[in-house]
C-alpha cells in the first residue's frame, strides 16, 4: 500500500534518517521526500514523505517506531484508491449523493444517467481511498432506503 | 433392507418415488408415501405399478396424517419433502423433529426445516446417533454441502458468495442477453414453468436467504437466523441497470454472500468473466477457503437434478447403516 507520512521534523542534522530508519526496518520502500525548508515553524520542517508498505500492519508499526523516537507524524493519508462502479435504480438526488461522497473522502470520476422520469438509472464510477468503500456504500444503502431506490455495488 | 417412506409427494417425491421403487439403491426399499391427503404403506414394499399420480386414488390409501406412517416399526429412513414454510417450518419441521426422535434417519430437501432449527434437529440427531442429510436443500444437485464436509472437512471456510436460485438468475440472464423487461422475463419464466405462479420468495430474495443460512450454519458453524441476513430481492431491477451494467463489461445478479459484513443476498454488479457469473437457471457457488483459497461450483440448482442429491443422500445413509451393523 502506497502512504504519504507527513512527519514535522525538528531542524537538527540526523533527526531525518532516525524516521528514515523507521520506515525501512518496517519494510517500507521510500517512493519521494519533501523536505520544505521553506515552511519552518517553531524549529520545525514538514516531511512529506511517499512510501510503499507492505501491508497496513508495517505502517503502523513505521508509525509507532517514528513517533516513539519523538517525532511527531501529522498524517499518513493512504494514496491507494479503488475504482468502483455502482448503480442506483430509482429517482435521486444527485447533488446530495456527490456531496455524501465528497464527504466521505470519495471522488465520483464519471457519472451518467439514463432512462429519462419514466425509469431512472444513475450509474457511478467512485474513487475510493483504501478501506473506505465499506462506510461509503454503508451511506449510499441508507440514503437509497430514502429515496426507496435501489443501490447496486459490486461483489 | 432400509425401509424407506417419502413424505411429501410432488414432482421430486413421484421423482424419486420411481428412483426407489425400481430398486436404483441396493439395500433400500420404498415401503410408503404421503400427501397432505393421506397415505399408502406397504412393509413389503411398493413396486414401480403401485406408484399412483394421486396417493388418494390408490389401492390402501389411508386418509390420516402422514405422522402415523413416521415411526421406527414401520420405516428406518424418512425423505422429507413437503413444501418449505418460512414462518413456521411446517409440517416439515414436525415430520423431522418426530423421526428424529423415533431414531430414524432423515433425508430431506425441504429448506425450512434446516433453516430455521438447524441447531435444534442436528443436536437431536446426535442425540438419536440418527443422520440428517440435507445436500437438496441448497443448490440442487449441486454436492456443496457434502463437498465441503467431506473433501474439505479440514480447511477452514472463510466466506463464501454464490447465485442460488435459478429462478431470478433465468430472469436476469433474459434482460441482459435479450434485453427484455423484468416483467416480461418473469412472465415468460412461469410459462416455462421456471417461475412459480407465486414467485414472490425467489424474487424477494428469501429463497436465496434460506439457502444461505443452511449453508452459514452447517458449513461455517454460524448460529444465524433468517431475520439477521439482509435481503434485498430483484424486483426493482430495470432493463436501464442492466444494460448500464452491461456498458461497463458486468451484469446484474442476484447474489448471496457469507463474509466479514455478515449475511447478505442484495442484487450485485458482477463481472462477465467472474466465474460465478453463470446464466439460465445456472446456480454457481465460490467458497473462499483459508488454505485452498477459491474454488467455484456450478450445476442445476433445481428441478431434476435435486433428485440426484436425494439419492446421494439416500446412499450414504445405506453405507452409514452397514458401518453400524
Amino acid at each position: 500500500m502506497r502512504v504519504r507520512l507527513t512527519l514535522a521534523l525538528y531542524d537538527r542534522p540526523g533527526v531525518l534518517l532516525r524516521a528514515l530508519q523507521e520506515i525501512a526496518v518496517n519494510g517500507g520502500n521510500i517512493i519521494s521526500i519533501i523536505h520544505r525548508r521553506d515552511r519552518i515553524t517553531s524549529g520545525y520542517v514538514p516531511v512529506s514523505i511517499n512510501v510503499e508498505f507492505p501491508d497496513a500492519a508495517s505502517l503502523d508499526r513505521a508509525k509507532m517506531g517514528i513517533e516513539g523516537a519523538g517525532i511527531p507524524v501529522i498524517e499518513a493519508e493512504t494514496l491507494e484508491k479503488a475504482i468502483t462502479t455502482m448503480i442506483i435504480v430509482g429517482c435521486v438526488d444527485v447533488e446530495t449523493l456527490l456531496k455524501r461522497v465528497q464527504e466521505l473522502g470519495s471522488r465520483v470520476a464519471a457519472l451518467s444517467m439514463t432512462g429519462g422520469a419514466a425509469s431512472p438509472c444513475l450509474k457511478l464510477v467512485v474513487e475510493t481511498p483504501s478501506g473506505k468503500l465499506r462506510p461509503l456504500v454503508d451511506v449510499l444503502e441508507k440514503l437509497a432506503e430514502e429515496w426507496n431506490a435501489l443501490l447496486i455495488t459490486e461483489g | 433392507m432400509i425401509k424407506c417412506i417419502i413424505v411429501g409427494y410432488g414432482f421430486l417425491g413421484k421423482r424419486l418415488a420411481r428412483e426407489l421403487a425400481a430398486g436404483k439403491i441396493a439395500g433400500v426399499k420404498l415401503a410408503g408415501i404421503a400427501s397432505s391427503k393421506g397415505y399408502i404403506y406397504r412393509a413389503d414394499g411398493l413396486a414401480h405399478e403401485d406408484l399412483p399420480e394421486r396417493i388418494d386414488r390408490a389401492r390402501g390409501f389411508e386418509e390420516a396424517p402422514a405422522s402415523e406412517m413416521i415411526r421406527r416399526e414401520l420405516a428406518d429412513l424418512l425423505v422429507e419433502l413437503t413444501p418449505t414454510n418460512i414462518e413456521s417450518g411446517e409440517p416439515g419441521l414436525s415430520h423431522i423433529r418426530q423421526a428424529l426422535e423415533e431414531g430414524m434417519d432423515v433425508v430431506t430437501a425441504n429448506k425450512g426445516p434446516i433453516a430455521l432449527a438447524f441447531e435444534e434437529l442436528s443436536s437431536l440427531a446426535e442425540e438419536r446417533g440418527s443422520l440428517l442429510l440435507y445436500e437438496a436443500t441448497v443448490g440442487g444437485g449441486i454436492p456443496l454441502i457434502s463437498l465441503q464436509k467431506r473433501c474439505l472437512m479440514a480447511d477452514e471456510l472463510l466466506s463464501l458468495r454464490g447465485i442460488l436460485n435459478g429462478t431470478t438468475n433465468y430472469i436476469l440472464s433474459r434482460m441482459h442477453f435479450e434485453e427484455m423487461t423484468f416483467e416480461l422475463a418473469l412472465r415468460e419464466a412461469q410459462m416455462l414453468g421456471i417461475a412459480e405462479r407465486d414467485p414472490t420468495l425467489d424474487l424477494e430474495g428469501v429463497d436465496t436467504a434460506l439457502k444461505l443460512l443452511i449453508l452459514a450454519n452447517s458449513l461455517m458453524g454460524l448460529r444465524k437466523k433468517l431475520s439477521e441476513v439482509k435481503i434485498r430481492g430483484i424486483t426493482k431491477v430495470t432493463s436501464e441497470a442492466i444494460a448500464a451494467a452491461k456498458e461497463s463489461g458486468m451484469t446484474i445478479k442476484l447474489i448471496g454472500v457469507v463474509g466479514e459484513n455478515g449475511l447478505s443476498v442484495a442484487p450485485r454488479l458482477i463481472r462477465l468473466n467472474d466465474p460465478l457469473c453463470v446464466h439460465g437457471t445456472l446456480n454457481a457457488v465460490n467458497f473462499n477457503h483459508r488454505i485452498l483459497g477459491n474454488l467455484t461450483i456450478i450445476g442445476e440448482g433445481a428441478g431434476e437434478s435435486t433428485v440426484s442429491a436425494l439419492l446421494n443422500d439416500i446412499y450414504e445413509v445405506v453405507r452409514a447403516r452397514s458401518r453400524r451393523l
